[in-house]
């Protein structure tokens, strides 16, 4: 068609798909992942009597809610090309500084949240200092941070369990019922929506997506890229001590040792769901069901009575085998750019 | 239709440099350039590696500021510290399609740093149906065929890619649209779709400097073409009095004789 110019040529070449091929021209990760959710689930209500039932459900959802709130803000880490391994660290040190406040110090419960969370925020504005406006790798800055604020955590506690009051708030939210419904999962559920609204429908969710992709081009469109950075790690120290927090009320006391290889579920979830640890792609729907996957497949193989020996062994398999097969899903269209 | 704009009808330049210096070190890379561009003129600026084309060009973008000399924007004097200033002067700089984001799709990357936004419950939520909507009406207006705003621009070719960088620098509404090598490393067809865009660009009463070493490309789409040679312009000769030979002798180097010829 010499007469055609190449724009012309792209319109008459383009076909119009359904939904569902769109779905997986566009999301072929979360596609994938989403029947992956459901081969596990189906699998384990074939192979124990007790997976499919509303309170088995229910408990892997509770259990899985420090999860999915610390994923919902790595999903933004990881979608600018960064990483924050210090989310168990971090966690750790606001449930026992939360617990130690209430135990120790006497703090009503209300300021001794506000503290755990702005100890958070305060971590992440260091991290994000020295990530955006220092240019230190955030591999660097947050493993250093995994083992200060891990180390920070045990010395608070001096090795001890720091029990809450169990008729606290804290307690509440960790343990509470409402409508039938864990707290947790309550709380997981507002901040997924929160994540979901904040990475597709606002300028910074845009900017997250942007600086993943080419942050000089966003930085020349007269986006300040250096704050967007330090929000996102700001974020995330603050989800990883909410989960902390949550983690610390359910368990009744706040620990040291709480939440240790955390971060590796974390991004395991995050990853899982499809967001490139390249950057410059992100999805929440996709972190929800690697969070989803993670949590059934460590319930599922506990009801199956596999040997917890062989848990951690199987766990990393499937999750491998979930990206590997993702990974082939989503190089077909870079292939067919290329 | 140059010559209605480049004649009596607008007198004074949009842009007029004077005297321009820039030196690095002891290398002197702007001699006293001088440069005057008409509304809706496009210049083709050529010159060899070193000539000093892109310190030219950084200069009215204000990535550069120059020793010495004058510019003045529509008879105004001006003075750029940094590329905001040349902004909000309405000066934009095609950066190829470097500025893109792969994994955002189109209206996104046009409306990337000032998203439309809307209310809702006092949070400010992208617009995302009017993004779409005024990059499809933008798109179009320019002549620019994308199937669809919603395609992920690291799914197009390099010529829509092109065109979207384009696209993008006009939505400014620029009186100076400065090109650098717009039509690098595209396919032949793609070529062709953007020197389409720049003529349209032009229409719309651009000027626009395009800064290519597809000599070929200057003579059809450029009014005149400026010649640089060691830090100097050497000559600006009208596009219907040059010829291709006549360019290459002038970029080389034989620049007196040619340039006494033209000046």
């Amino acid at each position: 068609m010499p007469r055609v110019s190449a724009t012309e040529a792209a319109s008459l070449r383009y076909v119009k798909q359904s939904f569902w091929k769109d779905a997986l021209t566009n999301h072929p990760g979360v596609i994938s992942i989403a029947v992956f959710v459901l081969v596990v689930a189906t699998t384990f209500s074939i192979i124990t009597d007790n997976f499919l039932t509303v309170h088995n459900l229910l408990a892997v959802l509770r259990q899985a809610a420090p999860l999915c709130i610390a994923a919902a803000a790595m999903t933004f880490v990881i979608t600018t090309g960064g990483i924050d391994l210090s989310v168990g660290s971090v966690g750790a040190v606001a449930g026992v500084l939360a617990s130690t406040a209430m135990h120790g110090w006497g703090v009503p419960v209300l300021p001794a949240i506000m503290l755990a969370l702005l100890v958070g925020a305060c971590i992440g504005s260091v991290h994000g200092y020295l990530i955006a406006f220092q240019g230190i790798p955030p591999f660097i800055v947050t493993l250093t941070s995994l083992f200060i604020y891990r180390g920070v955590a045990l010395l608070l506690t001096e090795g001890y369990s720091i029990p809450i009051p169990s008729d606290s708030i804290l307690a509440f939210l960790g343990r509470g019922w409402v409508l039938g419904i864990p707290m947790p999962v309550l709380l997981a559920g507002a901040t997924l929506v929160a994540a979901y609204i904040a990475l597709n429908h606002t300028r910074f969710g845009r900017y997250v997506v942007g600086v993943g992709s080419n942050a000089e081009g966003v930085r020349r469109s007269g986006v300040s890229i250096r704050k967007v950075r330090t929000l996102v790690y700001i974020w995330s120290s603050v989800a990883a001590a909410a989960a902390g927090l949550i983690l610390t009320a359910r368990l009744g006391s706040g620990s040291a040792n709480q939440g240790v290889m955390f971060e590796l579920d974390v991004i395991a979830a995050v990853v899982l769901g499809s967001t490139s640890l390249f950057g410059g792609r992100g999805s929440i729907v996709g972190t929800i069901l690697g969070v989803l996957a993670i949590s059934m497949i460590v319930n599922g193989l506990i009801l199956a009575h596999v040997s917890p020996y062989y848990t951690q062994i199987a766990t990393g398999l499937i999750i491998i085998l979930a990206i590997w097969f993702n990974t082939w899903l989503l190089d077909r269209p870079a292939r067919r750019v290329g | 239709m140059l010559r209605e704009n480049n004649g009596a009808l607008a007198p004074r330049p949009r842009v007029d440099m004077r005297g321009i210096t820039k030196t690095y070190g002891p290398i002197r890379s702007l001699r006293g350039v001088d440069l005057s561009l008409a509304p809706g003129e496009v210049l083709g600026l050529v010159g060899d590696n070193g000539a000093g084309k892109s310190t030219l060009t950084k200069v009215l973008s204000g990535a550069v500021t120059p020793d010495g000399g004058t510019i003045s924007i529509d008879g105004e004097e001006v003075r750029f510290n940094n590329p905001a200033d040349a902004r909000r002067k309405r000066i934009e700089m095609v950066y190829q399609d470097l500025s893109l984001c792969d994994t955002v799709d189109v209206a996104g990357n046009l409306f990337m740093g000032r998203e439309l936004t809307r209310s809702f419950a006092g949070i400010p939520l992208l617009a995302h149906d009017a993004m779409h909507e005024r990059a499809r009406i933008m798109l179009q207006g320019l002549g620019i065929r994308i199937p669809d705003t919603h395609a992920l621009v690291g799914n197009l070719s390099g010529g829509q890619r092109q065109a979207i960088a384009i696209s993008r620098a006009i939505s400014f509404e620029p009186l100076v649209l400065i090109m650098d090598e717009p039509t690098a490393a595209l396919a032949v067809a793609e070529v062709e779709a953007v020197l389409e865009i720049i003529r349209n660009v032009s229409k719309m009463g651009v000027s626009v400097i395009l800064v290519t070493h597809r000599l070929q490309d200057l003579f059809l789409v450029c009014n005149r073409i400026m010649v640089m040679y060691e830090g100097t312009n050497v000559a600006t000769p009208e596009v219907a009095s040059t010829s291709l030979s006549e360019i290459v002798e002038l970029i080389v180097g034989h620049k007196f004789e040619a340039a006494s010829a033209r000046a």
